[in-house]
Order: structure tokens, then C-alpha cells, then sequence
């Protein structure tokens, strides 16, 4: 008898749990601090070398704002043994790719090779980190670069200061109330002095994550690494910023004029920090509000009144506490008052009317579909094995998060709703046409 | 004592191990041997139907794809735009058995995608429910209901949308760029706009989805994590009772580049950047040598990555630039050429003059060994990197089908890149990079449009609206001008009401040349009766129009025809020497749009609306109060017909101004009327109108 009884039991566990993730991995840490993450996977023979550097523009300081994106830009101008714009000379001649990027908390190098030229992406990568050359030229040159690169992806875009402005609001103390592209004033009073020292406090072996995936050896790999990283001096300890953003300080509101002809609203709630039990709430309710077209907000907002052209809450996850961001674009005509009565009804569900159990099915279903088909590409494992070390210390996440999803209750989504989803803990922007701007 | 010594001296040891490996820094480490590129294979069938059926094993992560493409020739949708899009749309939004909300409960409650499109349908799940959505994706596809109350929604959406791209310069620049090298009667260069959108009906919809949804034109296109076995039975359950139609096919005039540079300016107000597209139609074949040796071409200019000329100039050297790309593309149809970037607005003309001049330097020096080779590897790498993704073997195997290409094309593909030369691209460059026969379309602030003039052909740069529209320049009304102030001051210019008022009958007598014909005029008026024109050729009369007793007769050559209402109505206006004032009573609407220079004079434009909706817009002269244009549209049947007056000269009589000299063009005719002589308040015989 007992013996039947386990085996149902068994049964039932592996009916209810979900398709389990199992990427491999090692990693270790160099004797100066830098860790390394290695994913071998011989289905492409291509390799994705990947650094991770903990510096976002969370570690900048107010007047020198735009700082860790700037950097993004600089380290490719070239180091003690790389010409300068030669790096992406180095890659593409190899016929690689490359390219980085910079949020609030990390900036992210990646050099896609093909697998023979692995060591390549170790050498550039090393040089980048043990001595890039931060000089004037490549300074001057960027800095305009990076003026337009402002233009063309916020000022000349539509709305394009929805993310500058949101932030703004929401943060009054912490560096997240900047956006990683920064301020061009705080760019042009910048001192080439101020860059130098910015490298050597943050591109650290002791700040980064390696991280590699693709088609190698690791045991050569291992060897390379140490070789070309090995003798990188470890830096100081870094100092993280401490602000802790008070919350629920009461309702902020505010209308910013814009060029736009239709009117936006957004609002954003202070949320938990990622990994935290609540947190996880917070993103299923916002996968309820947002996810598909039978989303709650798409359902209701959208189809069914027809008062926005979108509407959607996103979250928006960081390192310290991050934001429940939601936006919703009104269709031509509609009042935008209507619109935020509209939004706030739907967030108001969450905190008094309980989740159907149908419903509840549906939203474990999208995050199981979603987390399995996120890891596809050597460059995106790469990227997400260096995230979860460095966020979370733990970087068997990319196959275990999901269990943290689905450990949460309805009971908790509501509660999290009632204790975040409230006005006191929000910013409600009006983003609303100006014809004045319109004048040529 | 022993036991420290041990850890010392392999301390002592790894050290120098790794001294002695230390690597040379100076210089970049050589690669390893090549790996081995492999394509992976696919199973191709035909269903009954004449559905071809491409499958892609890849069972790395456990999700399946279907994609459904239908292979037809693009549409012309006219005064509908914007109807085939939102056929392919609206498939999603109800089926005969399922409501729109039904299907988006039951994709989501699987974690799924589906999504439909004018030539096709994309669906994606975890293998465990590909059944699941199989089942809704042939449901959507064999069985769209196209409920009304969802197409209205959907325009309405529709409609927001092109509201809020008028002020985003990149949807602009695509949208203005498409209509001007394609052309707004090829259906790649037509443009929604909310009247088109306002047009289509939900039978235009049905009819669309009637005539191209059929299996003997489509792929389907199964990817991930099935077995072929499974994927065909999956095909003929799904997609097996798929009806078969004839779809009709369609034939264009290809669009050709301009003779000369032609300046296209869309002014934003307030934009912050210029946004740059060289562009131009091409005819290039996709899947053939000539567009690899264009596709290594591109990848020279600004195809992608930073080393490309276009970045190294605009962006590395010049700093005018985020990124600046090129782009040749190869279509079934019609391909073209783009370049652009966009750069702040002071280095607008400088960023197209390096834009052309690396366009030309391809057309007249032969690249160099290095570049090309640096270019190959490029392309070599991106090719190898490509085969990352399952779709892209599906993607090959479809040309393969499509372009009937050898089996191996796609293998052989990086021998064929290797064999590509200096020559060939020198050739191609002259044929495809046209720097003198380009439309150099710029969104951007107004001010730019000045510093590019200079590189239109005939220095006369078209301007658009953002909506397609010719984009007319006009200063604000000063205050205290209104409609009734122009119309009170144009009277008063023409000798004012007292005198015009006065006058009880008149007769003018000139001219009209009509380029081939030239004919006697005489206009007999008198106030607010009757009105009678004849025209004569040699003595002869030709024509005469007579208004007499609220009727409008023409007679000519023998024939009588009765002139409709707004004839009539014009015959009175013509009647009024102070009609300007009497606007309310003939039921005309004017309103006062703004200053605009008209042949180089500040004249108010002011549109005036007929009782039946037609158009006119009449420019009056803002130093001398005198109408010097006018712009009528006329609807006839769909079309609208334009004609343009122009008041070329006034002439005096006793006090009073009329027009001498009138040039009149519209339906490709132009005519000029001379008036020599007016008589004011002759006596007419007592039945001279009847």
C-alpha cells in the first residue's frame, strides 16, 4: 500500500511542477576578485565572451550624471596595445559582433566570435579592463556621439522624455532619479580627470563577471583566463550607494508638456527590490495586468472601453528598489481623467477581488512559457548567468527562479497589491500636448 | 619546518608556471582552425491542397512554431489603404465560433503567441500545448467572422495611431520616403491616411480575406521542438481541409529614380536632429549573384558593425552622428537604396554631402583588397552566427522553393562570397549607388531647409506635410484680421461699396487664349438679375452662357444644357459687385488659414466653403488688399478636380479696379482672359438676357 501511495504522490509532483531548465555551468572567482561564469554548449560554433561590470549610473553622482554610459562609449576607443577604434576592427574582422549597453546598476560588454576566436575576445576583453586608454581625442569625439545618441533615441523621439521625467519623480534622493543616458550639461562640464578616475574605481577585476557561453573547452578556456586576466591588479572595494528612497510619501503629480498630440498618462509605483519574496507578487500582478491580449489592462482599458490606443504595467526590476511602471496612451478624444479612473479601477481589482482559479492557471502558464523560451541564445544565457550572479548571488536562478514564481500565492499577489498598488505610493504624470512647442 | 616548505615552493612553482605562459600582449592571439559551418537540414511537403509544408527539427528548448506566409502580389488599395492590413489584422478578432475574447483567453491561458497579418499567421508554443494552438491558429485562419463591432474598434486604434505618428520624425521619414520613390499609384509608395481608413468596409475586408488567404500560395513553416512525422500529420489535421482559389496576380510599373537629386523636406516643429534618407527604387532580384555582390556593397557603405564608411566618417570622424547605415535591399517587386542618419540639425548639409560622397567613391574607385576582405569575414561571421536561430534554415529552405535555387545554394553560399571582387564591386556600385539621381528626404526643423536647397537638381525641393500633403509655409493672422476684414478691405481696394454700388449694369469685352484657340469674349451684367456671356471665334458665335430668371442655360454649336445649383450660384456671386459682403446670403463659409507668399507677396489665405462642400481657397494681397489667387476643388463623381486662378493685372475705371489680365489652369487646360474695355452702367435693350 504505501509503496502505491508514493508513487502518486510522485506522480502529482511532477504534474504540477513545470518544464524543468537545466543549463550548466561552472564558475570560480581569479585570485583578484574577478569572477568567471562558463557555459559550454557545441550546437553553433560560435562563442560569446561577456563582461559584466557592477557600475551603472546608480554609482554616479549628481553633476556627473551620464557618466557610466559615457564610459560604455570611451572603452571601445582602444588601450595600452589596442589602437585606438580598433577593437571593433579586431571582432568583425574575425567575423564577430560586438556591442554594450548601460543600465542603472551594471554596464554590459559582449564580443560574439566565431569559436576559434575565443582567445581573441579574452585578449580585447583583458586589455579593456587591465589598461584602456581614456584620452581626449576619443573624449572629444564621444562625447558628441553620445550628444546624438541623447537626440535620437529620447529628444527627437515620441515621449521621448517619459523615462527621464517618470524617474525624476519617482526619486528624489536615490541616483535612480537620473537616467542612464544622464544630462549633456553634466557631460560638457566633465573633466577628462574625472574619467580617469572613474575607470580605476570601477573597472575592477574585483567588479565584473566574465561570463562565456558557447562552443569551447572549458579546461582551455580556464587556462586562457587566467593568462589574460590573472594579472589584472584587483582595485579597491567598491562603495555602493546606501540612499534608501522613502516611499509612500503621498501622491505625486505632475503634467508635462509635450510635442505629442495624444495624451499619455503614466504612473509608477515603488516596488521591493528583485529577489524578494514580494517582489515576485508584484511582477505576476503586473503579468495579470499586461500580459497578452486578455490582459486585465488590454481587456478592459483597451477593448472593451476604448479609451487607450495602449495601456500596459510593466516592471521595471533593479538592483535597489525599482518601479511598477504603467502607461497607457489615450485614444484621440478621450479624456485623460477618464483614462486614470479607468487604470486605477483595474489596479484597485487587484487589492479587493480575488484571482479566479482559472485565472491564476493562466498567469503561471504565461511565466512557465515565458522563462523557458527567455535563454535561446548564447549571448542571452551569457548575459543572464552574469545577471544572477551579481544581483543575486546565485547564479543557478536562470534554472531555478521560476520555482520562486510559482511558490507565490494569490494570497500574496493581493496582499502586495494592498500594501504597493496605493496613491500614496505613486507618481501619476500627465504627458499632454503643447501647440506651442509646435512653433518652428 | 617541513611542512611549510611544500606550500612555499608550489607557490613558487605556480608562479613561475605562469610566468612562463605569460601571454604576448602586443599583439592579437591567432584564431585556432576554422570551425566547420554546418547548416541544418529540413523536410520539405506539399499538402493536397498545395500548402508547402518546410520543417526544422531543433529540440533545444521544448517549444514549436508555426508560421503560415502567404506568397501574393502586393495591392494596390487606393482610396482604402489601410484595408489590407487590417483584414490580416482583424482574423485574430472573432471566428464563427469564438469571440475575439474567447481566443485571447484561450492563447494566453497556454502561455502562447498568435498573431495574424495581411500575408499571414504566426503561432508559438511549449511543445505540450502545440494541439492547443494549433487547433485556434487553423480556426483563425479557416473560419474569421470579422465582427463589426471589432473592425470599429480597430479603426478607431487605427486612427490614434496616425494622429500620434505625425509628429514622430522617423515614421515620417519612412512613410514620405516610400511616396516618393514608389510612387502613390504603386502600392508600396501608398500612405494611410485617416480619410482612407475611414473608407474601407468590412466587405472590402471579407473580399481580401476571400481572395488571398489560399493554400496553393502559402508556406507553413514549422519550427522547434517536433518530429517530422509529427508535423505532418499536425499539417494535414490543421491545414489539410484548407480550400484551394485562384489568386490573381498583379502587374505594376516598376518606379524609377529621379532624372536628378531631388531635396524631399518634412518640416517638425521643434525637431532636435535631422533624420537623413537618401533613398531611391532599384530593380534587384533577391537570391542571385548580383544581390550578394549588393549585399557585400552595402556591407562596405554602412551595412552593419562600425567599421563601415558611413560610421567611420559620420560618426567615428565627424562625431555629426549616433549611427549612420545604408541599406540595399532586393525585393520580388521592386527593391531600393537607402542611406541615412540622423544628425543634429546644424550639420544637416554637411552629413548629406559625406552621405553622397561616399556614395559616388564607390562608384569611381575600386575598393581595396583589405576592405573587401575585412567585409567577407564580416559577412562570413554573420552568416555562421545566423545559423544560431532554427528559423533561419527554414528561412533558407523557403528561398530554395521560392527561387527554385540549387539544393546546395545556401552551402555553397560562403564559396560564393569568397569569389567576390573589386571589380564586381566597382560594377555593381555604378549600377545600384546613384548619388545625382536620388531623393534626399530630410525630417527635420524648418531652418535646415534653406542650407539644403542647394542639392535638389533644379533648386526646387519638394515639401511635404507629415500626412503626404504639400506642405504650405504661412505666418500667423495678425490680431484684429479676420475673414470679414480682408472681404471688407478687398471692396474697398476695388474702389469701395459706395461706388460699386452704384453699379446697376455693366459690359466687359477682351479676350480668352486658349494656346490652340483664341476667342472674343463679351460679358453683359446687370445687378443681382442677369448675367450673359458670349464667346465668338472670328465673328462667330461659339458659346454663350445666359442667366436670366434663376436659370442657367449654355448653348453651343446648336446644343442647350441647363447649368446644376452651384452654377447658379456662381452666376449670382458674379452678378453682386459687392458679392464679398453678401458671403451670408449665397450660404459661402470663410475662414482666414494664415499669411503665406504668394509669387512673392504676402497674401492672406482664406478658405471658403461652398453650400455643397466645395473648396476654395482665395489668396488676397496683405499691402493692397487685392485678390491675386484663387484655388478651387471640385468633387466630380471620386476625383476632385483642382483649378487655379491667378489675377495677373487690374485695370481703373472711373475710380474702380477689375481684373485686366486672368491666367487660368486645371483638367490640363490653361487659358489666359484679357479684358480690354469695361463699361460701366450701359443701357441694355429691354430683352437683351432673354
Amino acid at each position: 500500500m504505501k509503496k502505491v501511495l508514493s508513487l502518486f504522490g510522485i506522480g502529482w509532483l511532477l504534474g504540477s511542477t513545470v518544464v524543468a531548465q537545466n543549463i550548466q555551468f561552472t564558475e570560480y572567482d581569479l585570485k583578484n576578485g574577478l569572477h568567471v561564469i562558463l557555459h559550454e554548449d557545441h550546437s553553433t560554433p560560435i562563442v560569446a565572451v561577456t563582461v559584466l561590470y557592477h557600475v551603472g549610473s546608480k554609482n554616479e553622482v549628481p553633476g556627473r550624471t551620464g557618466m557610466a554610459h559615457f564610459f560604455e562609449h570611451l572603452l571601445f576607443e582602444g588601450s595600452d596595445n589596442i589602437g585606438r577604434g580598433e577593437y571593433a576592427k579586431y571582432v568583425e574582422n574575425a567575423g564577430g559582433g560586438l556591442n554594450a549597453n548601460t543600465s542603472q546598476d551594471r554596464t554590459f560588454y559582449y564580443d560574439l566570435l566565431p569559436s576559434n576566436q575565443l582567445e581573441l575576445g579574452l585578449w580585447l576583453e583583458s586589455e579593456r579592463m587591465m589598461h584602456a586608454k581614456v584620452e581626449k581625442e576619443g573624449i572629444e569625439t564621444q562625447r558628441e556621439v553620445v550628444k546624438e545618441e541623447k537626440r535620437q533615441r529620447y529628444d527627437n523621439q515620441p515621449y521621448g522624455n517619459l523615462f527621464p521625467e517618470t524617474l525624476k519623480h519617482a526619486y528624489k534622493n536615490h541616483p535612480y532619479a537620473w537616467a542612464p543616458i544622464g544630462s549633456l550639461e553634466d557631460l560638457n562640464a566633465a573633466k577628462d580627470q574625472d574619467f580617469v578616475d572613474f575607470y580605476h574605481t570601477y573597472y575592477v577585476p574585483n567588479n565584473a563577471v566574465l561570463s562565456i557561453a558557447g562552443d569551447f573547452k572549458p579546461e582551455e578556456a580556464k587556462k586562457l583566463i587566467e593568462q589574460y586576466f590573472g594579472e589584472i591588479q584587483k582595485g579597491k572595494d567598491i562603495k555602493r550607494p546606501t540612499i534608501i528612497e522613502p516611499t509612500n510619501t503621498g501622491e505625486v503629480k505632475d503634467v508635462i508638456k509635450v510635442k505629442d498630440q495624444l495624451p499619455l498618462m503614466v504612473q509608477a509605483y515603488h516596488i521591493p527590490a528583485q529577489g524578494t519574496k514580494e517582489f515576485y507578487a508584484i511582477d505576476m500582478l503586473n503579468t495579470l495586468l499586461s500580459n497578452g491580449e486578455s490582459s486585465r489592462l488590454n481587456k478592459t482599458v483597451v477593448n472593451e472601453k476604448e479609451l487607450a490606443l495602449f495601456c500596459g504595467a510593466f516592471t521595471f526590476n533593479l538592483e535597489d528598489p525599482g518601479l511598477t511602471l504603467s502607461y497607457s496612451v489615450a485614444n484621440m478624444g478621450v479624456d485623460i481623467k477618464e483614462l486614470e479612473a479607468a487604470v486605477n479601477a483595474e489596479f484597485d481589482r487587484l487589492k479587493n477581488e480575488p484571482i479566479s482559479d482559472n485565472e491564476f492557471q493562466k498567469l503561471r502558464n504565461q511565466i512557465e512559457s515565458d522563462f523557458i523560451t527567455r535563454n535561446s541564445s548564447m549571448a542571452g544565457i551569457a548575459e543572464s548567468l552574469a545577471n544572477y550572479h551579481t544581483y543575486f548571488g546565485d547564479t543557478n536562478l536562470i534554472n531555478t527562479e521560476i520555482n520562486r514564481y510559482m511558490a507565490v500565492t494569490k494570497e500574496e499577489m493581493m496582499a502586495a497589491a494592498k500594501k504597493y498598488y496605493i496613491p500614496e505610493n505613486r507618481v501619476t504624470l500627465y504627458f499632454e500636448h503643447d501647440p506651442s512647442l509646435l512653433k518652428q | 619546518m617541513k611542512k611549510y616548505i611544500i606550500p612555499i615552493l608550489l607557490l613558487c612553482l605556480s608562479t613561475t608556471l605562469i610566468w612562463s605562459q605569460k601571454v604576448d600582449r602586443s599583439k592579437a592571439p591567432k584564431a585556432g582552425p576554422a570551425p566547420k559551418i554546418q547548416i541544418g537540414s529540413y523536410q520539405l511537403f506539399t499538402l493536397e491542397n498545395g500548402l508547402k509544408v518546410i520543417v526544422v527539427e531543433n529540440h533545444k528548448l521544448p517549444t514549436v512554431s508555426y508560421s503560415l506566409q502567404l506568397e501574393i502580389d502586393p495591392i494596390k488599395e487606393g482610396e482604402k489603404a489601410g484595408s489590407v492590413s487590417a483584414a490580416g489584422e482583424l482574423m485574430t478578432a472573432g471566428t464563427t465560433t469564438r469571440s475575439k475574447d474567447e481566443i485571447s483567453n484561450a492563447v494566453d491561458f497556454i502561455g502562447a503567441q498568435l498573431s495574424s497579418g495581411s500575408e499571414g499567421i504566426y503561432a508559438s508554443s511549449l511543445t505540450k500545448h502545440s494541439e492547443t494552438i494549433l487547433e485556434l491558429m487553423s480556426d483563425v485562419l479557416l473560419h474569421p467572422s470579422y465582427p463589426e463591432a471589432e473592425i470599429e474598434k480597430s479603426r478607431k486604434k487605427i486612427l490614434s495611431g496616425l494622429v500620434s505618428e505625425k509628429t514622430d520624425p522617423n515614421s515620417i521619414s519612412s512613410k514620405i520616403g516610400n511616396l516618393v520613390k514608389y510612387g502613390k499609384n504603386h502600392p508600396y509608395g501608398e500612405m494611410m491616411t485617416e480619410e482612407t481608413v475611414n473608407n474601407y468596409k468590412r466587405d472590402d475586408l471579407v473580399n481580401y480575406y476571400n481572395t488571398y488567404f489560399k493554400p496553393n500560395v502559402s508556406y507553413l513553416i514549422i519550427v522547434g521542438d517536433i518530429t517530422v512525422d509529427k508535423a505532418k500529420a499536425q499539417a494535414q489535421k490543421y491545414f489539410g481541409s484548407w480550400a484551394q482559389g485562384a489568386v490573381p496576380k498583379m502587374k505594376f510599373r516598376a518606379p524609377k529614380a529621379p532624372a536628378g537629386n531631388e531635396v524631399v523636406f518634412v518640416p517638425v516643429p521643434g525637431a532636435v536632429q535631422s533624420v537623413i534618407d537618401i533613398t531611391y527604387a532599384i530593380d534587384l532580384v533577391p537570391a542571385t549573384n548580383e544581390a550578394l555582390h549588393a549585399s557585400v556593397l552595402n556591407n562596405i557603405l554602412g551595412g552593419s558593425g562600425f567599421q563601415t564608411r558611413l560610421m567611420q566618417n559620420l560618426r567615428e570622424d565627424k562625431a555629426y552622428t549616433y549611427g549612420a547605415y545604408s541599406e540595399i535591399t532586393p525585393d520580388d517587386y521592386i527593391g531600393y537604396f537607402s542611406a541615412g542618419a540622423s544628425v543634429r540639425n546644424e550639420v544637416t548639409d554637411s552629413s548629406v554631402t559625406e552621405l553622397l560622397y561616399e556614395m559616388r567613391k564607390l562608384t569611381t574607385e575600386k575598393v581595396d583588397d583589405a576592405t573587401l576582405q575585412i567585409v567577407k569575414n564580416i559577412m562570413t561571421g554573420q552568416f555562421a552566427r545566423s545559423l544560431e536561430r532554427p528559423q533561419t534554415v527554414a528561412r533558407f529552405a523557403k528561398n530554395i522553393e521560392k527561387y527554385a535555387l540549387p539544393k546546395n545554394f545556401y552551402e555553397t553560399y560562403l564559396e560564393r562570397l569568397n569569389a567576390v571582387t573589386a571589380d564586381d564591386i566597382l560594377k555593381i556600385a555604378q549600377r545600384l549607388l546613384l548619388p545625382q539621381n536620388a531623393y534626399i528626404t530630410i525630417v527635420g526643423n524648418k531652418e535646415t531647409l534653406e542650407k539644403v536647397i542647394s542639392f535638389d537638381a533644379d533648386k526646387k525641393p519638394m515639401v511635404y506635410n507629415p500626412d503626404g500633403t504639400v506642405f504650405v509655409d504661412m505666418k500667423p493672422i495678425p490680431e484684429g484680421v479676420t475673414a470679414t476684414t480682408v472681404l471688407n478691405n478687398y471692396i474697398k481696394a476695388c474702389g469701395g461699396e459706395e461706388k460699386l454700388g452704384k453699379i446697376k449694369t455693366m459690359t466687359q469685352k477682351g479676350m480668352i487664349d486658349a494656346g490652340m484657340a483664341q476667342l472674343d469674349m463679351q460679358v453683359d451684367m446687370a445687378s443681382g438679375k442677369s448675367l450673359k456671356m458670349t464667346l465668338s471665334m472670328n465673328g462667330a458665335p461659339f458659346m454663350t452662357q445666359l442667366f436670366y430668371d434663376n436659370k442657367l442655360t449654355i448653348s453651343q454649336m446648336g446644343q442647350k444644357m441647363e447649368g446644376d445649383e452651384q452654377d447658379i450660384l456662381q452666376a449670382k456671386i458674379q452678378c453682386d459687385p459687392l458679392a464679398e459682403l453678401h458671403f451670408d446670403q449665397f450660404g459661402l463659409k470663410a475662414s482666414l488659414k494664415g499669411i503665406e507668399k504668394i509669387n512673392g507677396a504676402d497674401a492672406y489665405n482664406m478658405e471658403v466653403i461652398y453650400p455643397n462642400g466645395d473648396i476654395t481657397t482665395d489668396y488676397y494681397d496683405v499691402s493692397n488688399g487685392l485678390k491675386i489667387k484663387s484655388i478651387s476643388v471640385k468633387k466630380d463623381g471620386e476625383k476632385s478636380v483642382t483649378s487655379e486662378t491667378n489675377y495677373v493685372e487690374y485695370m481703373d475705371v472711373e475710380g474702380m479696379k477689375f481684373a485686366k489680365k486672368i491666367k487660368q489652369s486645371g483638367g490640363g487646360q490653361d487659358a489666359t482672359i484679357i479684358t480690354n474695355s469695361i463699361e460701366i452702367n450701359p443701357k441694355f435693350k429691354k430683352n437683351h438676357f432673354e
